[in-house]
């Protein structure tokens, strides 16, 4: 006698066989032992899998206690606003209007917003004020990222997560700055001078009105300061932001500044390089690496082993080179004493002016191009937002390859557009200035690079998550990774066209940024609580 | 089958009633409706979803959805029904969502032929796990594995509300929960030791008679 498979007898215990079917079940039930125990054990699998799954033994989470009130407010997202929109005021007026006006002021009108951040000794002025606000801003956030992430465990009063741990000891790093760091810190009152014949023999750090180093430093000497004078000899780099730089004295290392003025005078063992209002290498000066520069003033007299590379209003060049030179200027006069082993390239805003008695590997120039070139009528334009449109599209495809509960999840945090708007807001202003300050402990440079960087993979991740989104509300949601590419593609085209609208299309790409920078921290957010939550177990 | 009770001792009639004063805006009614559903959909979340984290989210959101949605609920039919199809198209919809490599992942599972299972075996089973063993077993299950038993034993749902919620023909219902069955009874029968597998090795369906 052939047996009833156990699909069907579980639709006849399920009441989904029609009536011939269930009596012809029931018949050979009745006479087969063999089905009815098969029956029987189906029956009371039925039974097991209701109990175990009614089975209550989990609470309800204190947070589902309140219903959703419709229009509330969330203190979280609204303070986080507000607090972000004073940290975007902040930033606007108290660094990027002045650099900008500074900027203006120097020539460079046509540069992005982020390129005049550099240009500028207003990096000192009033820093005093900005340093205790920004580390305010920066420690408030910071503690209240700690704190949300750690709400439900401080309620339980149980062990600390990991990641807790790990952001605490970060805000403690940054309160306790001046102790924390393996190098010598010194604050002026308001100067400081190490005096000729003393050695520091580890890293240097000052922060003082005028700063004047006589003595020698085995390790880097940074500065944080209105001059700064460097008669002693530096083993490693020399990095300074401040009004006035003038290097008298051998350094082994590079030069990097920030700074308004930069005088060199001695030999730097390896490279140069500056943001500045005006350079002047002095022909004793000579440099065994290369030269990077943006300046709205550029003087070469002295000696570079390397290449030169430099953005600058004006360019005089007397010394000697001993690779290439890029430049790109408003004006260049090349001297009669240059000599330049390789190359130069320039683009120029006026035709350039050559001494005929300067030796030159190589010369050739072109007159800066215009705007207009890049105007709407230019195929060229089109063809760089396509390959833009094309890296953006790659970048999404990683994404949703490598971390699709990422990228679903990110793409769905947009759709909370406020709470999204407002942490992006936040974290947009706050992390940078957080990252720069834990930079600022020594012991933090690793932190506070990484944060910078992953804060601007965010900003590039941003404009993927809210095309994802975009995608999705035009096209609708459907399973598959075809269709979220095709959503994703579509969501980026319309990005991309939008930006190009004149004047709008910038503020639009801004709140894009924004919003999808919320969304990121949000899909992290989720990502990290069932982790946080088993460290807490 | 009668659905699964949340109501505690509120009467039809006072639903009813809370529900009409929801419409209108009041926000103590909503509070009330809120209470006495949201554990379950909670549970409900909990059994459906990967996380606790990912099951209160949902519970908020399907509040959110059933006070933006209210205005459709046809009053003639029973506002659990409503209430947990609301609750299983969110959920089976965040399912979907991150389910793109799993489709390719697992595409091939619904073909495999399923061993005849040894009554004995069955019962042993159901005898040596409680009822947090079995949950853990079924987090472990394929997302429209769980989602189907889920569906059909805990929110006792019809074949054809399933079929609805899950995109999948009426008759493959069976099919489904059938392999959702012997996919738990194998993630229960490894956890328990490997030899307890409700299987009885060799066997095979012998059709019907």
């Amino acid at each position: 006698m052939n047996h009833f498979d156990e699909m069907t007898s579980l639709l006849y215990l399920e009441g989904q066989l029609d009536n011939d079917h269930a009596q012809e079940v029931r018949s050979h039930s009745s006479a087969c032992p063999e089905c009815r125990s098969l029956l029987h054990a189906l029956q009371t699998e039925s039974v097991w899998l209701r109990a175990s799954l009614e089975a209550d033994d989990e609470s309800v989470p204190a947070r589902l206690m309140q219903a959703p009130r419709r229009g509330s407010t969330p203190w979280g997202w609204a303070s986080a606003f507000a607090l972000g929109a004073g940290g975007a005021y902040t930033a606007w007026s108290g660094f990027i209007e002045p650099w900008r006006a500074q900027a203006a002021q120097a020539g460079f009108t046509q540069g992005s917003i982020l390129t005049m951040l550099f240009f500028s000794s207003a990096f000192w002025k009033g820093w005093d004020a900005m340093r205790s606000l920004t580390e305010f801003l920066a420690v408030a956030t910071l503690g209240m990222v700690v704190i949300w992430l750690l709400r439900r465990h401080l309620r339980r009063m149980t062990r600390m997560s990991t990641v807790g741990v790990v952001m605490g000891a970060v805000v403690c790093a940054v309160a306790l700055s001046p102790s924390a760091g393996a190098a010598e810190i010194k604050h002026g009152d308001p100067n400081y001078t190490l005096a000729s014949g003393e050695v520091i023999h580890t890293d240097l750090i000052v922060s003082a009105d005028s700063t004047r180093i006589d003595g020698d430093v085995d390790g880097d000497l940074i500065t944080f300061s209105r001059s700064v004078t460097v008669n002693g000899h530096i083993k490693g780099d020399v990095i300074s932001f401040s009004q006035e730089l003038r290097v008298n004295g051998p350094v082994d290392g590079n030069v990097r500044a920030f700074v308004q003025s930069l005088q060199l005078n001695d030999l730097i063992g390896h490279n140069l390089m500056a943001w500045a209002e005006e350079v002047n290498l002095g022909e004793k000066a000579k440099v065994n690496g290369t030269i990077t520069v943006g300046s709205e003033h550029l003087e070469l007299n002295g000696t570079v082993a390397g290449d030169l590379l430099a953005f600058s209003g004006d360019v005089e060049l007397n010394g000697s080179l001993g690779h290439d030179a890029r430049i790109r200027a408003g004006q260049l006069s090349i001297g009669s004493g240059a000599v330049i082993a390789g190359h130069t390239q320039a683009q120029v805003r006026r035709q350039p002016d050559v001494s005929s008695s300067a030796k030159m590997g190589g010369f050739d120039w072109t007159y800066t191009k215009h705007m207009s070139d890049t105007g709407y009528s230019s195929p060229r334009l089109y063809w760089h937002q396509a390959l833009k449109w094309g890296a953006s599209f790659v970048f999404g495809m990683v994404l949703l390859f490598l971390a699709p509960g990422f990228f679903f999840d990110g793409a769905n945090a947009c759709k909370r557009v406020a709470p999204a708007i407002g942490f992006g807001a936040l974290f947009l202003f706050a992390l940078p200035i957080a990252a720069f300050i834990v930079c600022l402990t020594v012991v933090g440079i690793g932190v506070g690079i990484s944060a910078f960087l992953l804060w601007m993979i965010a900003i590039y991740a941003s404009q993927v998550l809210v095309a994802a989104w975009l995608g999705e509300r035009l096209l609708g949601a459907g399973p598959g990774v075809g269709a979220a590419l095709g959503r994703l593609a579509l969501g980026l085209l319309i990005l991309r066209a939008i930006r190009l609208l004149p004047f709008l299309g910038g503020l639009i790409c801004f709140v894009v940024i924004l919003w999808g920078m919320g969304a990121v921290i949000l899909a992290i957010y989720k990502h990290m609580r069932p982790q946080l939550t088993q460290a807490a177990v | 089958m009668e659905r699964r009770k949340t109501t505690g001792d509120m009467s039809a009639a006072e639903l009813a009633d809370v529900l009409t004063q929801v419409r209108a805006g009041d926000s103590e009614a909503w509070g009330e409706l809120y209470g006495l559903y949201a554990p379950a959909i909670f549970r409900f979340c909990r059994r459906a979803l990967h996380t606790r984290e990912d099951a209160e989210d949902a519970t908020m959101e399907i509040f959110m959805k059933v006070r933006q949605k209210l205005g459709t609920y046809d009053s003639t039919r029973p506002f659990t029904a409503w209430l947990y199809k609301l609750a299983s198209n969110h959920c089976w919809d965040l399912l979907r969502r991150r389910r793109v490599r799993q489709v390719l992942e697992t595409g091939d599972l619904e073909t495999l032929p399923l061993e005849h299972p040894d009554p004995s075996q069955l019962v042993k089973l159901q005898i040596d796990q409680d009822s947090k063993h079995v949950r853990a077993g079924l987090a472990k299950l394929p997302d429209r594995a769980r989602m189907a038993l889920v569906l059909r034993y805990f929110s006792e749902m019809s074949y054809d509300e399933i079929a609805d919620t899950l995109g999948v023909r009426r008759a493959f219902v069976g099919v489904l929960l059938l392999r959702a069955r012997h996919q738990l009874r194998d993630v229960l029968g490894e956890s328990a030791g490997g030899g307890s597998s409700a299987r009885s090795r060799g066997a095979v369906a012998e059709g019907k008679a």
